[in-house]
């Protein structure tokens, strides 16, 4: 998918994740980010900087034209 | 002594003391104060005793169980761990992949307590038997 007219940023998907994954898990220091605009919407990915710790971090699919958050995922 | 799996380590009184003692204490009713809790499952070689230590407590998604203690003439066998974020608030109560990924690379099972009961992710025991010496595997 490449972005078009209408089309959120990137910048805006990751605003969108980061403001439901610091209400969920507070402390968002341990995650690295990911993000990625992929044929059904931006993928927001955080993933332990660490990969001996034990947990996880949340994941979501963002429609890239409304800015909803399609699916998300709260590892632990 | 073949090293145990992790369903014989489930079947250990020891072993679900230690689970429900860590899944107290991490205070999954409490939404500003539950944290993941967990440690180490050791075995005796010799005798076949199993011990229990525990690791600092960790943060509300994540623990470090990285570097075990040196318990003398035992090694570890496996981990264990809390999941206390609640299912009902749409938190994935199983192995996170870094669980997963973190068994492997450790070399042994892993325990996770969760509000769903008791789920296990990595090897089914520890790699390469009860040799190795103290602590992980090499």
């Amino acid at each position: 998918m490449s972005l078009s007219v209408g089309s959120i940023a990137g910048d805006r998907a990751l605003a969108i994740a980061q403001a439901d994954a610091v209400r969920a898990y507070r402390d968002l220091s341990p995650f690295r980010i990911q993000l990625v605009l992929d044929h059904d919407g931006w993928h927001v990915d955080y993933e332990l900087k660490d990969p001996r710790l034990k947990g996880g971090g949340p994941h979501y699919l963002i429609d890239p034209h409304t800015g909803a958050i399609l699916s998300k995922r709260y590892e632990q | 002594m073949q090293a145990p799996t992790a369903a014989d380590l489930l079947n250990e009184p020891v072993v679900q003391q230690a689970l429900e003692d860590a899944w107290k204490d991490s205070l999954p009713a409490d939404p500003t104060q539950r944290h993941e809790e967990g440690g180490w499952v050791f075995v005796n070689p010799t005798t076949g005793k199993v011990l229990i230590r525990r690791a600092p407590a960790g943060a509300q998604t994540t623990l470090d169980l990285t570097v075990p203690p040196v318990v003398a003439g035992t090694v570890v066998v496996a981990t264990f761990h809390t999941h206390p974020n609640p299912s009902a608030g749409g938190w994935d109560p199983g192995p996170s992949p870094a669980d997963t990924q973190s068994a492997w690379l450790f070399g042994v099972p892993c325990l996770i307590r969760a509000d769903d009961g008791v789920h296990t992710t990595g090897p089914a025991l520890r790699r390469g038997g009860l040799s190795g010496g103290p602590g992980y595997p090499p």
